[in-house]
């Protein structure tokens, strides 16, 4: 197999990426693109991590793969129950798992939904993970003593550590500003010293690793790195978080460089980003608006003891699970799947939309949702609806919503019982927007070619034929043919083959909702350190 | 390896085993060994993030994602506040026997 390296920068965005490449901060990039070809990559219909991720690692879209959000829900009773995504909940295969029953060798580093680790040929040190559990999520566990000897090797950077995010998620002096981003800068390194660690000692087809950084330092730097947003006289504060901001983009380049000396110029580099980035400029209520609608109903907190009140008050604040289902039509579950679920009479749930009248219900929300207008501006908040058909085709697809929400901003819906139902920030903040990017160099790669936008499922394909490899016939993605130089392909044609095999299961069950509210809190404790939840 | 009847005995060593496996590098005060009447939160330290892996632990050990955790996590309709090795194992005892 030909060796090839796939680096993930997640959230990246060429709207960042060009104005830090013209400006000197990422020269190894610069190069890179002038050798290779680029184009954008049009992330999933919600563009988030672990949906995101998957369809890269799948080559299809979340209604195939059955992941839509950091968190799965399903309603039980009279509440709504979470627990998080793993590995286990993929329904599709993985480029690891393709590569590794056709006798080839990968590594895995740092990517999302990866544990309980599946057993594959070669390596995977998952993302996502607390520290205290990184060790018994590695696979193979026994090399976790090798990573634990290299240099300057601490697991609760390298790795999740909660406090740390809680930390991050309170404050936004100065001065938190400047430790997360140094944070992060040493967390790089932390994953830069263990690609090191695999590529100088181990024999590998797919390296691959994902550096997470980009994401967590656009949300909370958007202002200071987009050159629309940053002041023209920007004040001492600002301009000092803004060269911290660069600082990271910076040491970010200079580990891409040495990753790519280190893979030698017979190695294929692919670099992809999950989903792109842009400005946030205001946050849509979604479930207040329903509830002004007439679609959605809270529960009556006044019915309740001082204790059960307070604590619900709270959880209806945060969680939004405190509904009045006998009165509730449709509803948000979370503010990461920017999704709408419309309660249908059916099984269980004796109350709802009748069944047959499901589809001119939903119809009439589409219209309402696109009607909604800012009050200040009177320009449309909503920009799309997709049904669950359009966003998710697929045979996975019961878990999606109903319907997938985009506003103007890309902004994440908000879910709390709060008014105003439209709120304009005080601050731009970064948020996901769909355009990600897409980056490949090597032998046969087209040099200084730029393509149209490509689609995040055609990601897994250009792997697979890097490596010589046949690309399963139900894949969702296609090599893209301007990729490659036309003597390449003519040399090496692609060819379709077998599809992928259902990954290994057993007993996949209904046992989800077994998280006690505690788990339930620190989840949502994590999701808000990113700023994903309010 | 599937198990189709569990005994007590053998339960408890599965979940020292994993708890053992959990807990090793986590600088804890508790310095005892692992045992019948060990207190997850209380002694281990555990947060809530390590109950759901412990319970994926589990569930990986015996390959099954259908156990009824609740009845493990709950009582009379609340959460508990702590949860022994005892109740664990107990509850692996109830939830195999006869599968």
């Amino acid at each position: 197999m030909n060796p090839t390296l796939f680096i993930g920068l997640d959230g990246a965005t060429f709207t960042i990426l060009d104005p830090l490449i013209e400006n000197g901060t990422m020269p190894f990039l610069k190069e890179f693109i002038a050798q290779g070809t680029k184009a954008e990559l049009l992330s999933t219909s919600n563009p988030l991590t672990p949906p995101a991720w998957i369809s890269l690692m799948t080559g299809r879209n979340p209604g195939n793969h059955g992941v839509f959000d950091f968190i799965w829900a399903e309603e039980r009773n009279t509440d709504v129950y979470f627990t998080l995504y793993n590995f286990r909940d993929i329904q599709s295969e993985t480029i690891w798992s393709i590569i590794s029953r056709q006798n080839g060798t990968i590594c895995s580093l740092n990517f999302p939904m990866m544990s309980p680790p599946p057993t594959i040929s070669g390596y995977i040190v998952p993302g996502l993970v607390s520290w205290k559990h990184l060790r018994r999520n590695i696979y193979p566990s026994d090399i976790y003593s090798d990573l634990k000897a290299l240099p300057g090797f601490d697991a609760r950077i390298l790795a999740w550590d909660f406090d740390l995010e809680k930390k991050a998620s309170k404050g936004i002096s100065p001065n938190d500003y400047e430790k997360w981003i140094e944070f992060h800068i040493k967390r790089e390194r932390q994953w830069f010293e263990i690609v090191r660690y695999f590529m100088k000692n181990h024999s590998i087809d797919l390296m691959s690793i994902l550096f997470d950084g980009p994401d967590k330092i656009m949300h909370m730097g958007w202002r200071f790195l987009d050159p629309k947003c940053f002041p023209e006289t920007p004040s001492d504060w600002e301009q000092k978080i803004r060269n911290l901001c660069l600082k990271y983009f910076r040491e970010l380049d200079g580990f891409l460089a040495e990753i790519a000396e280190l893979a030698g110029s017979d190695a294929r580099i692919f670099m992809a980003s999950d989903h792109g980035f842009g400005p946030s400029w205001q946050v849509f209520r979604v479930n207040s608006w329903l509830h002004s609608q007439g679609y959605l109903q809270w529960k009556d907190l006044d019915s309740m003891d001082e204790t059960e009140h307070k604590s619900a008050k709270r959880l209806v604040e945060r969680h939004f699970v405190l509904l009045d289902w006998d009165k509730t039509t449709a509803y948000a579950r979370t503010t990461t799947s920017n999704g709408i679920y419309i309660r249908v009479a059916k099984g269980l749930h004796k109350t709802g939309v009748p069944e047959n009248e499901y589809e001119s219900f939903r119809n009439q929300l589409i219209q309402k949702l696109l009607d909604i207008k800012d009050p200040s501006t009177n320009d449309p908040v909503v920009k799309r609806v997709l049904t669950k058909e359009e966003a998710y085709p697929g045979t996975h697809n019961d878990q999606a919503p109903d319907l997938t929400v985009v506003t103007q901003d890309h902004s994440f819906l908000s879910i709390i019982n709060k008014t105003p139902i439209i709120y304009r920030r005080p601050e731009i903040e970064g948020t996901h927007y769909p355009q990600g990017i897409f980056m490949a160099r090597g032998p046969g790669i087209q040099a200084g070619a730029s393509l149209p936008q490509l689609s995040i499922t055609d990601f897994a394909p250009c792997i697979l034929y890097s490596l010589g490899l046949e690309i399963p016939e139900d894949f969702e993605g296609r090599l893209p043919p301007e990729l490659f130089e036309p003597y390449f392909m003519k040399n090496n044609p692609c060819i379709i083959g077998d599809p992928t095999k259902q990954p290994e299961s057993y007993a996949l069950s209904d046992a989800k909702a077994n998280v006690d509210a505690e788990e339930e809190k620190q989840i949502y404790k994590q999701l808000k350190a990113l700023g994903y939840v309010e | 390896m599937l198990e189709s009847h569990l005994t007590k005995e053998s339960a408890l060593q599965d979940v020292v085993k994993i708890l053992e496996d959990m807990t090793m590098d986590w600088d804890m005060d508790f310095d005892d060994s692992i045992g019948l009447n060990t207190k997850l939160i209380y002694d281990l330290e555990f947060e809530s993030i390590d109950v759901v892996q412990f319970i994926v632990a589990i569930e990986e050990r015996y390959k099954r994602r259908d156990f009824p955790f609740e009845k493990l996590l709950m009582e009379d309709g609340r959460y508990v506040d702590e949860i022994k090795v005892e109740d664990a194992v107990n509850f692996l005892v109830q939830n195999i026997k006869g599968d």
